[in-house]
């Protein structure tokens, strides 16, 4: 078996022993109320779980989405105080764009200023952050000056299966994952972005030009991280400056624990969207898990991140042993 | 005009309780250069308390400057303790700080004030007291537990289960507000059949918020309250209550801004909150940082001083820290569908 296809089964294993250990802890675990929350909180970190993805397996970083995702929430809240009468998609376009911009800044940085993703993006992180206390004034963005479309968006059901409701927002924040997986594994252009992660020097050899492929991987980042932000408009309504804040923190949790390397060029779409899950299960639960107290979860998420990374660590080298032995 | 006299000797020595001295006026026109540091930029309760000062500054006449500086909200304890190293290399006269760094600040403000910079905390203070000249607190921080503890009361009819979404589990200002109500709790016999469930925090960020709460009512189906003392925890508790439709079921209160509360309070899901004027608190925290740094007032315990159109106060021992002094501003208002729609204009 393909050692890709074994990770995630293994991450599918792992979600699955979540659930039934829970559902012997949690009164009324297994229900359909129970599926709605945690699909919809989780529906807001999958976009930037698949932007993380995306820049990691480039080999960089971008620990600037959480400032994105607060930015976005704000502006766009700010625009549709004034114009309530835009029509949602056009809505949910602009926030992707205004998303796409703010990585193009990444994008240019990383890409020909030569400078390490992970400055760069401290920088904006920081940089975005100060932008936002300057633009708001202070003011809230409240439920009451946004259009009644986007305040019931969270509440929309897309469809029900078995007697579970699927929101509308879920089905949004899967599809970016969907359309994003086909593309990296079908489009010969995407494939780059493997290349420019497993070896940019044998990229560049090979004729890719790699800054591109890094510019607009950031940019692409951007603009999810713009979609997510627009998901947290919806779900939340009332914005202040901060918004989104340590969300970059859990996009890099799901990508670890989802099994992108954190050394690039590998990582699979199905991983992240498990490994989403899988963190936002954990969290949800332990939430309304009585034996454990509130200062444990954010220690577990850790405990969590490192396991992941060690397993990875360790069955990469089990496995290249094994490759060498059988040659 | 003799009977006036006794009249406002009476007044004096009720308000300046002890001490028979009256209130020391302010000499307008000195040159102090202050600034105003808050937890951090960007959010309404502060920059009201910045309005408050800039009144105060401009009644008094300061020659001084006046700053608003603070630090952006994912850097707010380690960029307030650096920007009140800068002001005492700058020699500004007095620091005005909502604290957000807990005791690592107490050494850089003993430092400030050795430097002739003097610290005085506003909102959330030095919990140690060192490096502090006086606190000034906009409440009592023992009635706003008896205050909280009535608003359960009254929305449960006097008897159920709640539950606490607070800040974050090391919030100075939050946590005493805690205790003091879980002490009025075991205390007064009248709250006997209130049942204190659970002590979550949201860390002032909506989505936390906004999780714990539903966590809340998902793990006690008899939840009647979520008692949220925290302005970012309220409005992502009546939020997460509108969006399940649980508002018959389960209220939300606490401590909230009336521009954020309104429609909350105006369809019965956060029927009843708190909160004390920010602009009040800026005005005050000015005029004792004016009168402390011009020398009318030493900052010590019985002094009494005018503060403009707020009146007098009075410089006490603070009964929450040892060895700390405090003024005390007060009241608070508390909100419902009467009067939130004129205050959130």
């Amino acid at each position: 078996m393909h050692p890709q296809t074994l990770r995630i089964l293994a991450l599918a294993v792992a979600l699955l022993a979540t659930v039934l250990f829970f559902s012997t802890q949690i009164d009324g675990y297994l229900s359909a109320r129970m599926f709605t929350r945690i699909t919809t909180s989780a529906a807001v970190i999958l976009p930037l779980a698949v932007a993380q993805a995306i820049v990691v397996i480039t080999r960089n970083i971008d620990l600037s989405v959480g400032s994105i995702v607060g930015v976005v929430a704000y502006m766009t809240g700010d625009i549709l105080g004034q114009f309530p009468d835009l029509p949602p998609v056009l809505v949910c376009v602009m926030a992707m764009g205004i998303g796409a911009g703010l990585g193009a800044i990444n994008g240019v940085l990383v890409a020909w200023g030569r400078v390490p993703s992970i400055i760069v993006t401290l920088g904006t992180l920081a940089l975005l952050r100060s932008f936002l206390v300057e633009y708001s004034d202070a003011r809230t963005i409240t439920t009451a000056s946004l259009p009644a479309w986007l305040v019931d968006l969270p509440q929309a059901n897309a469809f029900s299966v078995f007697g579970l409701d699927v929101r509308v927002t879920v089905v949004l924040a899967l599809a970016s994952a969907v359309v994003m997986g086909l593309c990296l594994s079908r489009l010969r252009a995407a494939r780059r972005v493997f290349a420019v992660g497993s070896n940019p020097d044998a990229a560049v050899m090979a004729g890719i030009n790699a800054g591109q492929v890094v510019f607009w991987s950031f940019v692409l980042s951007g603009a999810l991280a713009g979609l997510s932000g627009f998901l947290f408009l919806a779900k939340f309504g009332n914005i202040t400056v901060v918004a989104g804040m340590g969300m970059e923190l859990k996009s890099v949790a799901a990508v670890v624990v989802g099994g992108v390397s954190v050394l690039g060029g590998s990582g699979s779409m199905v991983g992240v969207v498990i490994g989403t899950l899988l963190v936002d299960t954990i969290d949800n639960s332990l939430t309304r898990w009585e034996l454990v107290s509130e200062f444990w979860r954010d220690a577990l998420l850790g405990f969590l991140i490192m396991a992941a990374v060690t397993v990875d660590t360790v069955m990469s080298r089990q496995l290249g042993r094994l490759a060498r032995k059988e040659t | 005009m003799k009977k006036f006299g006794i009249a406002l000797g009476l007044v004096a020595s009720l308000m300046g309780s002890a001490v028979m001295a009256e209130a020391i006026k302010a000499t307008p026109g000195g040159a102090v250069n202050l600034v105003l540091l808050p937890k951090f930029l960007g959010i309404l309760p502060f920059d009201q308390a910045d309005r408050g000062a800039q009144e105060a500054a401009k009644e008094l006449g300061n020659t001084g400057t006046y700053q608003y500086i603070g630090p952006t909200p994912e850097n707010s304890a380690a960029g307030q303790i650096e920007m009140l190293t800068t002001a005492t290399t700058q020699k500004q006269g007095v620091v005005m700080l909502s604290n957000n760094a807990g005791d690592q600040i107490a050494a850089v403000a003993e430092a400030a004030q050795a430097a002739g910079t003097k610290v005085v905390t506003w909102d959330s203070p030095i919990p140690s007291g060192k490096g502090e000249s006086v606190f000034v607190a906009q409440v009592d921080f023992g009635s706003i537990g008896v205050v909280m503890a009535d608003m359960v009361m009254s929305m449960t009819g006097g008897a159920g289960e709640f539950a606490v979404l607070s800040a974050s589990p090391d919030a100075a200002n939050q946590n005493a507000w805690i205790e003091a109500m879980k002490k009025t709790l075991a205390e007064d016999a009248k709250y006997k059949d209130l049942k204190l469930v659970d002590v979550v925090y949201g860390n002032d960020q909506s989505e936390e918020s906004y999780n714990k709460a539903l966590g809340l009512v998902d793990k006690y189906p008899d939840l009647k309250v979520i008692m949220a003392p925290t302005t970012v925890g309220i409005v992502a508790a009546a939020k997460a209550m509108q969006d399940e439709k649980l508002c018959d079921k389960v209220k939300v209160s606490g401590l909230g801004l009336p521009a954020e509360m309104v429609s909350y309070t105006m369809n019965g899901c956060a029927p009843e909150f708190a909160l004390w004027s920010f602009v009040d608190l800026g005005y005050l925290t000015t005029y004792t940082s004016y009168m402390l740094a011009t020398g009318a007032i030493k900052g010590e315990v019985g002094e009494t001083f005018t503060a403009g159109r707020m009146g007098d106060f009075t410089i006490e021992a603070d009964p929450g820290r040892e060895g700390a002094k405090r003024v005390l501003m007060g009241p608070f208002t508390v909100y419902n569908k009467d009067n939130v729609e004129a205050a959130s204009k």
